[in-house]
């Protein structure tokens, strides 16, 4: 008995052994195969480009481009792609499928989806999605030579500091969406609660505690402040977005102001972190938020709309719209007050070119396929329409220029930008809803004081510090956290003890490699 | 040679038997031998653009998120802990109540409780976590509505960390035990009546019948069951731990385990070296654990191990 079994192992590691070379050497196979194509690429592109043909790339094989965007797909999806992949098939001999990630989990699935080699011909990026580190991995293939050969269109079309703007180490990873937009954060308040109770017009932090305060004590029932357990952006990054004038929502700690982008400082421990923790420990003592804030998990904006919440200390002005869309319909006799944090501090940054676009990941073997599709999307109007708004007269349709829905969010299977379509906008294509006016009219004031982004383009490399990276982001939740909840009794001691677990988890070795490499980028690109 | 002979020799004679085998065979051969050659990854930078074994190789350095703020022993000691309790408290609870049910002769009644008992293993840990934040969040909660009724201070569960062992524990046990018992009561069933009359007309009453007769006869069960249980202690609950704390720091002390602290570190840094890592850790561990148990049992009891 005993020797049977032995000889079934030994049978069975043999099998394993040889599986594992086969796989090995198939691995090997299409790493090679596939550097080979990427080489080829472009040499392909230009010979064609001699003979003249009308996209300029290879088209006589049929291919099936892989198109991923995150969230939820919309209802009429399937019908859309088909009249898209009727055009694309004529145009390109290509059709497309696109996927959807779905909100759930979705940071996930972009790592699988790039990490794991299957095939994705395009793919979304923006600074949320880490385009700069993606990029400076490898996860997406260059586009400076393929660019002028398979989409001479798009080239043209966006404009060239554009291009430069979302160049990581000089070359271009991702075509930028041209829509102007600001997605700078503001206050939002219940405005019809102030005026009832005559509370101050909340401008700061100053005015906008008095403002809780005002709720707290009429409104007994209301919970002040609509939070939950992401304390670290829902509340910090906004806390001293308004009050610190930040160059950008710096990781780590650290702290540079936005007129002096050289000075890099250490916000964790500063005088200016203690205060900050005071007043919030003073809104968790006098229950402007709830005290089991870290274990909420509604999105902010539903507290609002819901009426169980009275304000958001910072959100931006297309959300605030669509709140106030949702509201109109549900509860026509309350109101809304937004303040953009841009006309307290004055820095009004238009979004950076790298908040939204598409790139090519390392995977994709019909890159200049992907990227000829692209610009169609982008730049031919009946692609454009069709995946922006659906289809004419049946899901949408144009009154005095303005974009009208037919029916309404639940009977209409594609609302306006209903494929999430941020990334290939077109500002001539482009239609509003009567709504959206209100964010235009914002729009147009923070343009009146307009500057430059000055941070977004930065592209942190964290490769040798991953460990301490990780590491050192549950010391954040498991100290800092319940710090900025405002649950902790002794600041002084529940900061110390972060900051030592903070520095065992290797926070020195992080602030100075990010500071060293931020430098770096200030000095190269001239930022002053 | 010989030894070469001996297998075709013996493929050939059990060429049937091994054909039922192969099915099975080559499901563990792709889901679970082949990938293991991707444990190689733990010891990789992983990068974009290179395969798996033109990485270049960095050692040990992938694991060192584990220990470098110097959690991994509480997380080890934690995830231990939580897995004890629930296979020794799960199991006997599961015996307990099914020897209780087994001794039911109202039929309907007996059915009824053990519906009504495994319904709780359909509840999805999302749906709980809900509900349990509905019973005891501070200002709402059912919890402190119903003792500001009568007069009483209200107690801020989220945030007093101990409370937690016990309910993570008794969510457990409320979610699992209908299954295990079911288990249980179907060995009890395959017990033959032959030994309940002999000791019956022995003169043996319920309890003696209950503690020589059906507990002895479950411990191959048990043994198996706890085995089986044992391969994924480093695993634990990761459903349960990560939706009922979640982000919640205030509790990580008591209820964070290694597959949340994994979870969490690599969801902001996802690295397929260090998740692989850790991942590697863990079965390290776990097969280390169920080697030496089952090396025990065999040494007490031959029959009782699993191989």
């Amino acid at each position: 008995m005993r020797q049977k079994a032995t000889k079934a192992a030994a049978l069975l590691l043999s099998v394993i052994m040889l599986i594992t070379v086969l796989a090995a050497c198939s691995s090997n196979n299409t790493g090679n195969t596939k550097n080979g194509n990427a080489t080829n690429a472009p040499a392909e592109g230009a010979a064609n480009e001699g003979t003249g043909t009308k996209t300029g790339i290879d088209t006589s094989k049929k291919v099936e481009l892989q198109f991923y965007m995150l969230g939820d797909a919309p209802k009429d999806l399937a019908s859309i792609q088909e009249e898209i992949n009727k055009m694309a098939l004529e145009d390109l001999n290509a059709t497309v499928k696109f996927n959807y990630t779905s909100w759930t989990d979705w940071d996930q699935k972009y790592k699988l989806l790039l990490g794991s080699g299957q095939q994705v011909d395009l793919i979304f990026t923006a600074e949320w999605t880490q385009y700069q580190s993606y990029a400076k991995k490898g996860a997406f293939q260059a586009l400076d030579k393929l660019l002028p050969v398979a989409a001479p269109a798009l080239n043209e079309f966006v404009p060239a500091d554009m291009w430069e703007a979302v160049k990581i180490d000089g070359s271009i990873y991702t075509v930028p969406a041209t829509y102007k937009e600001y997605v700078t954060d503001g206050f939002v308040w219940r405005e019809d609660l102030r005026e009832k109770y005559n509370l101050p017009k909340p401008v700061d932090i100053a005015t906008f505690e008095q403002y809780l305060d005002g709720i707290k004590k009429n409104e007994p029932a209301m919970t002040p402040l609509s939070m939950n357990s992401d304390v670290k952006t829902n509340l910090m990054d906004r806390f001293r977005s308004i009050t610190h004038s930040p160059i950008g929502a710096l990781p780590y700690g650290l702290g540079i102001k936005y007129d002096t982008p050289n000075d890099v400082y250490s916000y964790w421990g500063s005088d200016e972190q203690k205060e900050d923790l005071t007043t919030l420990q003073r809104w968790q003592d006098n229950g402007y938020m709830v005290k089991n804030v870290l274990a909420v998990k509604d999105t902010l904006q539903d507290q609002i709309t819901s009426g169980k919440a009275a304000a958001i200390i910072g959100d931006n002005p297309n959300r605030f719209n669509d709140m106030v869309i949702k509201i109109q319909s549900t509860h026509p006799e309350w109101k809304l007050g937004y303040h953009p944090f841009p006309l307290t501090t004055g820095i009004a940054t238009p979004v950076h070119p790298i908040h939204n676009g598409f790139a090519i990941p390392a995977s994709s073997k019909n890159a200049e396929r992907a990227l000829a599709f692209y610009e169609k999307m982008v730049t031919d109007k009946r692609y454009n329409m069709l995946t922006q708004y659906g289809v004419e007269g049946k899901n949408y349709e144009v009154k005095d220029g303005y974009y009208s829905m037919i029916g309404d969010n639940n009977s209409n299977g594609f609302p306006r930008e209903g494929m999430n379509g941020w990334a290939w906008r077109n500002p001539e294509f482009m239609l509003f809803d009567k709504n959206y006016d209100g964010v235009k009219a914002i729009f147009d004031e923070l343009d009146k004081i307009q500057v430059p982004d000055k941070f977004t383009g930065f592209a942190e490399d964290y490769t040798a510090y991953q460990a301490e990276r990780a590491a050192l982001e549950q010391v954040e939740k498991q100290y800092l956290f319940p710090l900025q909840a405002g649950l902790v009794k002794n600041i002084d001691e529940g900061l110390q003890t972060f900051l030592e677990k903070a520095k065992q988890a290797g926070l020195e070795k992080i602030q100075a490699e990010y500071t060293k490499q931020w430098q770096e980028y200030v000095t190269a690109q001239g930022i002053k | 040679m010989l030894g070469k002979n001996g297998i075709l020799k013996e493929l050939v004679t059990n060429r049937i038997l091994f054909l039922m085998l192969l099915p099975t065979l080559v499901f563990f051969i792709i889901n679970s031998y082949v990938p293991m050659v991707g444990v190689y990854y733990a010891f990789t930078r992983f990068d974009f653009n290179t395969s798996l074994f033109n990485s270049q190789f960095v050692g040990l350095e992938n694991f060192k998120f584990l220990w470098q703020s110097g959690v991994l022993a509480k997380l080890t000691l934690n995830t231990i802990g939580y897995n004890i309790v629930f296979i020794l408290l799960g199991n006997t609870l599961a015996i307990a109540l099914a020897i209780l049910l087994s001794e039911l002769r109202l039929q309907w009644f007996k059915k009824l409780t053990q519906s009504i008992m495994f319904l709780p293993y359909f509840v999805s840990f999302v749906i709980l976590s809900v509900i349990v934040y509905n019973v005891f969040n501070y200002e709402s909660g059912f919890l402190n509505s119903t003792l500001k009724q009568f007069g009483a201070e209200p107690v801020d569960v989220y945030n007093t960390p101990w409370v937690w062992i016990f309910l993570i524990i008794i969510f457990y046990l409320w979610k699992n035990i209908g299954y295990s018992m079911v288990i249980y009561l179907a060995s009890i069933t395959g017990i033959s009546e032959e030994y309940y009359e002999a000791a019956k007309i022995d003169g043996a009453n319920i309890f003696q019948r209950i503690w020589y007769i059906t507990v002895p006869m479950l411990k191959t069960t048990f043994v198996m069951l706890l085995l089986f249980a044992l391969g994924s202690i480093m695993k634990g609950q990761f459903d349960l731990f990560y939706q009922l704390v979640g982000n919640n720091g205030m509790l990580y002390n008591t209820t964070d385990i290694l597959d949340t602290y994994v979870y969490r570190s690599l969801k902001v840094t996802f690295d397929i070296g260090m998740s692989t890592a850790a991942g590697l850790y863990q079965s390290l561990f776990g097969f280390i654990l169920i080697m030496t148990v089952n090396y025990m049992i065999k040494k007490i009891n031959d029959e009782y191990a699993l191989f």
